[in-house]
């Protein structure tokens, strides 16, 4: 049974984990409801530009992109349809054309039911424009043609690349700059944060992007869970700090070694830390029981 | 998906969620199973509007609970067939299921592909009929679609026949007109949209390495050390220089603090928050606690 090495470890501290994270988004969750004035959340300037693309691009006639990354059907993806939820809903209240491009198919399909679902709810279902979800392709590359291909035929003025990006990244944002097209951004990727931030005019770096159906809409919900993923990070944090403390004071500790017999500083391998994360069943035991 | 698929051994043994090949036992499975299948289909889309939340709100969680359990639960020990206790019956009723969830999610990704190609061949045709703004092209993506499919489809039966291993010393028609589109065209135009980067990278730098505030002096400055510290004939020279005064000015250590002391801590922040930030929507997903767009 896999509860007979020290691998439990791992597991309980997941659990743990899950288990407080839970705790926390409830309780916050339930703050906020009760809460008049709704739980602070700090500005983020990536997500107050949104109306502004919009705005924009309702000024010049031209469509707002989204594009929700080129990964299969996950949390980000979905993080990213909250968000293109949101610049839809704006977006058809001005009567502005969209255009959502997808990589999988599986995103594109949800992805449609959101959008339609969004002009039905908005009372604007005539509206809707079915070939404004696309799925373009599901090849990285032949992806970034085609989604490059429509910035430059449709000339879009706003678009928004929320999701999981790789190298195709680059290609986008620069030909969406060439254009002059008002760029908000964020990929979970962080090698291809630097390469939005190179090119686009906003960007939503790590968690950000994760806060932000909780900061558009104010929901209750989403604010409390906002807020108790915060707290619940403060307390990784100190688990993190208390390693490092465990760590740090078994520098300074000295064992015998079993060969020379003689004092010497613990190996790193040696160290608390590293045994819970690596568990070894054989470990401890002499070595002629171990080849047994 | 992916993810679960990969988890799916290729051969998975003889259970309860499957049967030998042409037998009677296999056959009653399968009615069952689509008996089940319409039955369930129907009886969603004939669920009144308000119970539709409840029923994706149940599937959801017991999805998601069974990849939990799966996850949690302590696994049999290797060639255990036969359960000694009732956890090793749950762990191996979940390694039987394993591969069955895994094929619901195969069935699902290809209904859910064939919906993205009738959404591509129906933008495209749409304009090729009505000889829209660059019909053309949409004309040239329908073509390439057939002839794709029909090389290789022909390929893979070629492939996959009698005489395979002799398609292997010979390639056909089939087997080299596909490897001509696949191998010749498409990975090569891949190549060429990937080699486009070079150009990209340039014309970003340039803008963002511009000196306008502050922060793009700081970032200039740093590119610059870590750009110049991978330059092997440079380094040696200003190394060399740096030396006598102290080594800690040496630009090889400079950059060496710059990456491991503070980008590699950034980047470790960046993917924390982000760790828990998904771990947190998972959550939400869940437990259906997100009405947004999603599940609103």
């Amino acid at each position: 049974m896999q509860w007979a090495d020290t691998g439990w470890i791992n597991i309980l501290f997941v659990l743990v984990l899950i288990t407080a994270m839970l705790t926390m988004i409830l309780t916050n969750i339930k703050r906020s409801k009760a809460s008049r004035e709704g739980l602070y959340i700090r500005r983020i300037a990536g997500l107050n530009a949104i109306d502004e693309a919009i705005g924009r691009s309702t000024e010049m006639g031209k469509p707002v992109l989204m594009v929700p990354g080129i990964g299969g059907l996950n949390a980000i993806s979905v993080q990213a349809l909250n968000i293109f939820a949101y610049v839809t809903r704006t977006a058809a209240r001005f009567a502005n054309p969209i255009r959502l491009c997808c990589a999988d198919a599986a995103v594109y399909t949800v992805a449609q039911e959101i959008i339609s679902d969004v002009y039905n709810k908005e009372g604007l279902a005539d509206r809707y424009d079915q070939d404004s979800v696309r799925f373009v392709s599901d090849r990285q590359f032949a992806f970034a043609a085609g989604v490059s291909g429509i910035i430059l035929r449709e000339q879009t003025a706003a678009t928004f690349f929320l999701g999981e990006f790789f190298a195709e990244s680059l290609i986008f944002a620069e030909t969406a700059n060439s254009i002059g097209a008002i760029q908000v951004a964020s990929s979970t990727e962080t090698t291809q944060t630097p390469f939005f931030i190179a090119a686009c005019d906003y960007v939503l770096i790590g968690d950000e992007f994760y806060a932000a159906s909780a900061y558009l809409s104010r929901e209750p919900v989403l604010v409390g869970s906002l807020v108790g993923q915060d707290i619940g990070k403060i307390l990784i944090a100190g688990y993190v700090l208390l390693g490092v403390a465990f760590n740090s004071a078994q520098q300074f500790e000295r064992t015998t070694d079993p060969d020379t017999q003689t004092s010497r500083p613990l190996k790193s391998d040696e160290r608390l830390m590293y045994m819970i994360f690596n568990p070894d069943p054989n470990r401890g035991k002499p070595k002629e029981e171990e080849e047994k | 998906m992916n993810f679960l698929i990969a988890q799916a051994p290729a051969t998975p043994p003889l259970n309860f969620w499957n049967g030998d090949n042409a037998t009677a036992g296999l056959w009653i499975k399968i009615i069952i199973g689509l008996v089940l299948g319409f039955a369930l289909m129907i009886g969603l889309l004939f669920a009144p509007t308000r119970m539709r939340r409840p029923i994706v709100v149940t599937f959801t969680f017991l999805a998601g609970l069974f990849w939990m359990v799966q996850w949690l639960w302590p696994r049999a020990g290797e060639g255990v067939t036969e359960p000694t206790n009732a956890t090793e019956g749950v762990a191996l009723w979940l390694k039987d299921a394993l591969p069955v969830v895994t094929d619901f999610a195969n069935i699902l990704t290809a209904f859910l592909l064939g919906l993205g190609i009738y959404s591509l061949v129906s933008i495209h045709g749409k304009r090729l009929i009505k000889k829209q703004t660059d019909w053309v092209f949409s004309g040239i993506l329908l073509l390439s679609i057939v002839i794709m499919m029909i090389f290789g489809y022909a390929d893979w039966l070629t492939r996959l026949g009698e005489g395979a291993a002799k398609v292997e010393l010979v390639p056909g028609f089939w087997n080299r007109g596909r490897d001509l589109l696949f191998d010749g065209m498409l990975q090569q135009m891949d190549a060429a949209m990937f080699s486009l980067i070079a150009f990209f990278i340039l014309s970003a730098a340039y803008r963002a390495f511009r000196i306008r505030s502050i922060e793009s002096t700081i970032l200039l400055s740093t590119a610059l050390i870590v750009m110049i510290s991978i330059m092997g004939a440079i380094v040696f020279m200003l190394d060399s220089a740096a030396a006598p005064v102290s080594n800690n000015l040496k630009l090889s250590e400079i950059a060496g603090w710059i990456t491991g002391s503070l980008q590699t801590p950034a980047i470790r922040a960046i993917n924390f928050g982000v760790g828990v930030g998904a771990l947190a929507m998972g959550i939400r997903l869940w437990l259906s606690l997100d009405r947004g767009g999603v599940s609103g």
